[in-house]
């Protein structure tokens, strides 16, 4: 007969808690303080009316937004929002407890995998990080992680769309430069998975938009999340701040002020929309006194992280946030430092969308190297998230019994059976001996790192889109740019 | 200790009600405003300023201390004639068109202003004409422009292009920042200067105006 534990608890993963939950629904009352007393500034004339058809009180484009419609609105967004592959499997449920990693947008500058030199990005960067991230497993989503620098400003977030959609099958994550380049966008994506219904049913795509801090909702950061949510498209609504310069320097205030401004969003993207499929969070970094640079790599983001990955699991509102972004500027030590704890907290909390993996010198640079590096350290973090399994086999009291005192374990069929995940083995890492280590060409992580990603941009492309829609997405793209141009001309002729 | 030794101290340490009294006191006891500027409240903050560069200070230090040194400039001001009114030069600062972040514009006009600019901010989402308009109203002897977005920093462009227009170009020195500006962008668009963060704009203006 089998044996039972009675009256135990097991744990199957790690808990992690790094706030009480009274300590949680006090950050949720300030933050509705806030949204009441303070309110918010609204640039989008439909968003304005909504909210005040809802009953806030709107004073030219200043908002205050009552609790109640608050709480209504956070019981409306969805606590699941499943993001599809291309190919239109669901591979990415976005809910509570569920870490799904990605790199993220718009680099400027990229260390070139040939040279070793900092350059301006290009498409081609785009297009390899892509590839690259297509490949590695521990990447779920991508981001175009660089700027498509090299093609014409005024639509280069399609061409960057046009290079993750060519270049990998995975969920993406877009930016867009104004709702008229988002529509364009979307329907470039409805032209990938072969009409509106299809994206609908599995949008593969999630737009990243911003309010700007403190408080602010701009007319292109709402127009580009309404139109996403015509075609059923999620979209992250979230700021990127400066603790210290755009909210308060203590990471309370700094966490109420975010929190206010991302569920101001959901409160529009409800009034717009009944159940619009948003998500919650930000990109909490300090300023840096000395220098002022944006601190991506420090240990105040990861605990403004935390609390922020609990708020979204309060309020069954999947969460966007960051981790493996450094402030090094190339990938040493400190890199590595900055990357891993960030990486395995983000992990261990269950946060949902964890991006900015593989961003180098405070996301100014990227670095195929750097990227391909990441994938270790977020296998360690899954590694450890999965936790310990805690049983009589792996206790293995039997086995102890049968080797006793003196004897070894190495050549039992118990260290065969389990040794594969109980230890585990990373691609990269040194872990000879000095004289092998030597006799191998004394190469660092970075170097392997670097030797891998030139390997995977050699051999690995991802699955070929058909040639009539590249065709179509290089049209669209042609169409908007001409779009663009005639607007320029009109305004200039007015002034 | 002089008083205007302590009143650079109280500059240093940023003690604005404390600044703002003894500058009183001093114009009581009938010091000269300008000496009083110069000797006590500027020379307060180039301590401030070499402190700041060297990571001794901070910026939220830096900011208290120049408000400090304002709160003493308002009370010699009246008493001072416009034109004797020492300055470091003027610089006229805006975001450019379609760039609504201001964080890094307003770092940078309050370091200059801490280093004793006269600044007019034009503020955020500022178009060509806008910049014109203004160099031609306050005749500055720099222009900041900032842009945080790839998308819109090329509206710098058309700002210098817009000045050669007006036949302005040369009458002013162009400055840009922001975080995806290299020196390189600045060359190729025709600036005169690219600094990468506050305190190296504040350097890059002493050096344009000298």
């Amino acid at each position: 007969m089998k044996k039972i534990r009675s009256n135990s608890i097991e744990h199957s993963t790690p808990l992690l808690q790094w706030v009480s939950e009274g300590q949680i629904e006090q950050i949720h009352l300030a933050t509705l303080e806030v949204l009441e007393r303070t309110g918010v500034k609204v640039d989008h004339p439909e968003a304005l009316q909504l909210l005040k058809d809802a009953g806030c009180i709107v004073n030219e484009n200043r908002v205050r937004i009552p609790s109640w419609l608050v709480d209504e609105c956070i019981r409306l967004a969805p606590s699941k929002i499943v993001v599809a592959n291309r190919k239109g499997e669901r591979v990415m449920p976005l809910e509570k407890n569920r870490t799904y990693f990605g790199t993220g947008s718009d680099l400027p500058y990229t260390i070139d995998l040939e040279t070793g030199k900092r350059r301006r990005s290009t498409k081609k960067d785009v297009e390899l990080a892509c590839r690259v991230m297509d490949y590695l497993p521990n990447y779920d989503f991508v981001m175009s992680y660089a700027i498509a620098s090299d093609q014409s400003a005024k639509v280069s977030d399609l061409h960057q769309f046009e290079a993750m959609v060519s270049n990998t099958v995975k969920p993406m994550i877009v930016t867009a430069h104004d709702e008229i380049n988002m529509r364009a966008q979307l329907e470039m994506a409805a032209l990938v998975v072969g009409g509106k219904e299809e994206l609908r049913k599995n949008p593969f795509l999630i737009l990243y938009s911003e309010p700007i801090s403190p408080l602010v909702h701009t007319n292109d950061g709402l127009g580009k999340m309404f139109a996403c949510f015509e075609y059923g498209v999620p979209v992250v609504y979230t700021p990127g701040i400066l603790s210290g310069a755009t909210t308060p320097v203590t990471k309370a205030g700094t966490i109420v002020l975010m929190n206010a401004e991302a569920l101001a969003g959901v409160v529009m993207a409800q009034l717009k929309q009944k159940g619009a499929p948003i998500i919650i969070g930000g990109g909490a970094t300090p300023m840096d006194m000395r220098t002022t640079a944006t601190l991506y790599g420090s240990p105040e983001t990861m605990m403004n992280y935390a609390i922020m990955t609990q708020l979204s699991q309060f309020y069954g509102i999947p969460n966007f946030t960051e981790a493996g972004c450094v402030n090094a500027p190339v990938p040493d030590a400190q890199a590595g430092m900055e990357a891993g704890t960030g990486i395995l907290l983000a992990q261990l909390m269950g946060a949902n969308l964890v991006h900015d993996v593989g961003y180098l010198e405070g996301g100014k640079t990227g670095s195929l190297t750097f990227l391909t590096m990441c994938n270790d350290f977020m296998d360690n973090a899954r590694y450890m998230g999965k936790g310990t399994r805690i049983d009589e086999e792996t206790m293995a009291v039997d086995v102890i019994d049968e080797i006793g005192p003196g004897g070894n374990f190495v050549s039992h069929a118990h260290t065969y059976d389990h040794f594969r995940e109980e230890i585990w083995a990373p691609k990269q890492f040194n872990r000879s001996f000095w004289e092998i280590w030597e006799e191998q060409g004394s190469k660092t992580a970075e170097d392997h790192a670097g030797d891998l990603a030139k390997e995977i941009v050699a051999t690995h492309t991802a699955e070929l889109l058909e040639e009539s829609i590249r065709q179509g997405l290089n049209d669209i793209i042609s169409e908007t740019e001409n779009v663009k141009a005639t607007m320029k001309r009109e305004r200039k002729a007015r002034s | 200790m002089s008083d205007f030794n302590s009143l650079a101290e109280l500059v240093i340490k940023g003690d604005y009600n404390g600044a703002q009294t003894l500058t009183q006191r001093m114009v009581g006891n009938g010091n000269d405003p300008l000496e009083i500027i110069n000797q006590g409240l500027m020379a307060g903050m180039n301590v401030v300023g070499v402190r700041f560069k060297a990571g001794d200070m901070y910026v939220p230090e830096v900011m208290m201390s120049a408000k400090a040194m304002s709160k003493g400039i308002e009370v010699v001001k009246p008493l001072i004639a416009d034109k004797d009114m020492p300055t470091a030069g003027k610089v006229l600062v805006g975001t450019v068109k379609g760039d609504l972040h201001d964080i890094g514009k307003n770092l940078v006009l309050m370091m200059m202003e801490s280093a004793g600019f006269e600044i007019i901010d034009l503020g955020v989402d500022i178009d060509a004409e806008a910049f014109v308009k203004a160099v031609k109203e306050h005749k500055p002897q720099v222009i900041g422009m900032s842009a945080l977005l790839t998308t819109t920093m090329l509206s710098m462009k058309d700002t210098i292009e817009a000045l050669k227009e007006e036949g302005l170009r040369d009458s002013v020195k162009i400055i840009v920042g922001g975080a995806p500006i290299s020196q390189g962008f600045a060359d190729e668009i025709g600036a005169d200067g690219y600094a990468p963060d506050a305190a190296a704009a504040t350097d890059l203006c002493k050096r344009l105006i000298a």
